[in-house]
Order: structure tokens, then C-alpha cells, then sequence
């Protein structure tokens, strides 16, 4: 109701407005529109100039020189930021690069010398169970060899003995005196049966 | 009730007379004079630090100099860009004028036919006077329209010339009759205000209204004053 009443309100208004408005209008007419007053022109025109000269003349020489120095002035540093930044990542994907091939310069050198041990050890070993072989070996026959001369020995002595052993038993029971001689040629003789 | 038109009377300040001309010092040629001093006082105090952070009134300027720069690039090329500064001029003195002639009180000096008329006739001069400094008399055949038939061209000529110099007229019409109507309009809703008691109300709104209408207008008219300025440069330096 009340934006209703506003709106007729202003509905009467303007129409009242509009009809002064043509009242004042042609009451103006008599005295003239001010800007049909030819006699103003020349201090009007006069005044424009003068203002709109001054105006470029400054703006020219000092104003506006201003603006662009501090627009290419801002212009040039973001040009030369974006430069550095990319100066920068350069510099930082060179770093990365070197460090990339130092580690694996140092992955390889760990692998050698890792390799390099690896086959020492190896051969240390290789060489120290050769050695314990032959020691081993040595003994072995060593310890084969005392064996046989011990037997033979023992050989050597059986027949002595036997000889001895017939000697006696022979006097023993015969009490015949055989030589030594004979009665190592009967041992030999039945032993070589 | 106000004459809505006394508005516009010139009220002489000083009188100045040289010779048989009278150039007082009226109350158009304070506003002029101030327009061409709050252009230049803004440009000045904006850009006194040298901010590369602008501030706000540095982006302001920046603003409005980004602003002409791309409309004189974009309508009338880049050799055009030699002509800124008095494109730039232009449409800060225009604007300044229109704009501070919102404020009631304030004299608006582009309400005056003669006032728009000579800075059109300025922009028509320099204009054509660039074309054929550029081009000499081959400008001449800018009024030759391109791939018209023979048979019709005593005929496009003329048509040709005559919208060429209409141009200033319809340049400066524009402007002085859109400031004046506005303000006309101010002035004749301001008078009922008063006169109607509280049913003042509503022709305070409409103001209020106009007023907002009136600082688009005051920009609208020096941004197509400034448009038109740039294509007839364009014109001048490329013919068509």
C-alpha cells in the first residue's frame, strides 16, 4: 500500500514536474538559453584553451612521463625477477643433476670395492684350505709312511724272533744247537709256503 | 520555483577585456581552470612516491593511464600511441569536468555547446591535418569508398565529405546535450522538493536516482568522446 501510494506520488510529481518544467521552459526562451549567448564564446573558447594547453603541456612534460617510468620502472623488475627465478631453477636442476651423479659415482665405487673384498676373501680362503689340505696331505703320509716302516720293522723283527723262537724250542725240545742261520732259513722257508 | 536553465548562465568573475573581446574570468573558466588542475594535481600526487606497490590513488592514475593507453592501442594502433598524451589530456579534462559537475553548485563547462563544439573542432583540425600530413593528397581518396561501382562515386563523394564534417557537430552535440539534459533534469526534480512538503520524498529519490545516472553519464560521455577521438585517429593514420 504504502509502494503503491509512493509510486502515484511519484507519478503526480513528475507530471506536475514535467508541466512547470515546460512553463520555466518557454519562460527561458525569452531570456534565451545560456548557451546560445554569443558573447560568452570568446571567453569561454579563450578559457578552454588556456586550460586544456597548460593542462597538456604539463601532463606532457612532467605527468604523465611519470606514470609510464613507473610502470616500465615496475615493468622491467618482474621481467628481471622472472629472470633470476629462472636463473635459479637452472642453477638448482644443475645441483641436482651433479648430486644425482655423485651418488651414483659413489653407488659404483661401493660396488667395486664390495667386489673387490668379496674376492679376497675368497682367495684368502681358497688358499688358506689349500694349505691345510697339503699340511693335511703331508701328515697323512707322513703318518702312512712311520706305519710302514714300522711294519716293516716288525716284519723285520718277527723273523728274528721266530728264528730265535725255533732256536730255543728246537733245543728245548731236541736239545739240537742250530745256528742262527739255519734256523732262520727254516722260518724263511715255512714263511715262504 | 528555479529557472532550471540558470544553471547554465556565465557569471563573469574578473572582466577581462582585450580589444573588442570579452574573455572574463567567469565561473566556466574557474571550473576549467580547476578540472585542469585536479587532472593535473591527481596525476602528480598519485605517482609521488614512485611506488612499485602502487597505493591506492597511484593505482588510480595507473588505472586511468592503462585505461586511455588501451583504448587509443585498440581503435587507432599502435603508431597511434605517438598522439597519447593528448588523447590521455582529452578524456581526463572531459571526465574531470563532467564529473565534478555532479556535485550540486559546481559550474558543468561541458553543458556549454561551445565548449564541446571547439573541443571537437580541435580533435576534427588536428585530425584531418594529421591525415594529410601523413598521407598528402592521397588522403583525399579516404572519401572514395573502397570497391564502390565507377558509375556511383559522384554520388558517395559528397555523402562522404559531408558525414566526414559532420562529424565534429555530432561529437560535440552529444556531449553538451547529454550534460545539459541531465542536469536540466536534476534541476527541474530539485525545484519540487521543497515545493511539496513531505511528499518531497519522492522527487529526492528520483535525484537521488539521477544523481547515480548522472556520474555514469559523466563517465559514458567522455569515454564516447574519447572512443570517437581514437577512431578518427585511426582513420588519419590507416585510411579505413
Amino acid at each position: 500500500m504504502g509502494k503503491l501510494l509512493s509510486i502515484a506520488g511519484l507519478l503526480a510529481t513528475s507530471a506536475v514536474g514535467l508541466a512547470i518544467a515546460a512553463e520555466d521552459a518557454a519562460e527561458a526562451e525569452s531570456g534565451g538559453l545560456p548557451q546560445l549567448d554569443v558573447s560568452t564564446y570568446p571567453s569561454q573558447i579563450f578559457w578552454l584553451i588556456l586550460s586544456f594547453a597548460v593542462l597538456y603541456y604539463l601532463l606532457t612534460r612532467k605527468g604523465l612521463p611519470r606514470v609510464s617510468e613507473i610502470l616500465e620502472a615496475r615493468q622491467d623488475r618482474i621481467a628481471a625477477d622472472l629472470d633470476r627465478a629462472a636463473r635459479l631453477r637452472q642453477e638448482a636442476e644443475e645441483t641436482l643433476r651433479r648430486y644425482q651423479a655423485m651418488i651414483e659415482e659413489a653407488q659404483a665405487r661401493a660396488r667395486t670395492l664390495l667386489h673387490a673384498a668379496q674376492e679376497r676373501i675368497a682367495g684368502d680362503f681358497a688358499a688358506r684350505q689349500a694349505a691345510l689340505e697339503q699340511e693335511l696331505n703331508e701328515k697323512i703320509r707322513e703318518a702312512e709312511r712311520r706305519i710302514a716302516t714300522a711294519r716293516e720293522k716288525a716284519l723285520g723283527e718277527i723273523d728274528e724272533v721266530a728264528a730265535e723262537l725255533v732256536q730255543a724250542a728246537v733245543q728245548r725240545l731236541a736239545s739240537l744247537k742250530i745256528t742262527k742261520k739255519d734256523a732262520r732259513a727254516a722260518v724263511g722257508r715255512v714263511a715262504g709256503e | 520555483m528555479a529557472d532550471p536553465l540558470k544553471q547554465f548562465q556565465i557569471e563573469p568573475y574578473v572582466p577581462i577585456l582585450v580589444g573588442n573581446a570579452d574573455l572574463s574570468f567567469t565561473n566556466s573558466s574557474l571550473w576549467m581552470v580547476v578540472s585542469a588542475g585536479a587532472v593535473y594535481g591527481l596525476v602528480m600526487l598519485g605517482t609521488r612516491h614512485h611506488a612499485m606497490v602502487p597505493g591506492r590513488l597511484q593505482s588510480v592514475v595507473e588505472l586511468a593511464y592503462e585505461f586511455v593507453a588501451d583504448l587509443v592501442r585498440e581503435n587507432a594502433g599502435k603508431e597511434a600511441m605517438r598522439y597519447f598524451p593528448a588523447v590521455f589530456t582529452l578524456f581526463t579534462f572531459i571526465l574531470m569536468g563532467n564529473s565534478l559537475g555532479v556535485i550540486p553548485g559546481i559550474f558543468t563547462f561541458t553543458s556549454h555547446i561551445i565548449v564541446t563544439f571547439t573541443l571537437a573542432m580541435g580533435v576534427f583540425l588536428g585530425v584531418t591535418a594529421l591525415g594529410f600530413w601523413l598521407h598528402g593528397w592521397r588522403f583525399l581518396s579516404f572519401f572514395v569508398p573502397p570497391g564502390a561501382p565507377k558509375l556511383m562515386i559522384p554520388v558517395l563523394v559528397p555523402i562522404e565529405i559531408l558525414s566526414y564534417c559532420f562529424r565534429p557537430i555530432s561529437l560535440s552535440i552529444r556531449l553538451f546535450v547529454n550534460m545539459m539534459a541531465g542536469h536540466t533534469m536534476l534541476k527541474v526534480f530539485a525545484g519540487f522538493i521543497i515545493a511539496l512538503g513531505i511528499f518531497g520524498v519522492a522527487p529526492l529519490a528520483v535525484n537521488v536516482a539521477l544523481t547515480i545516472f548522472e556520474i555514469g553519464v559523466a563517465f559514458l560521455q567522455a569515454y564516447i568522446f574519447t572512443v570517437l577521438t581514437c577512431i578518427y585517429l585511426h582513420d588519419a593514420i590507416h585510411m579505413h
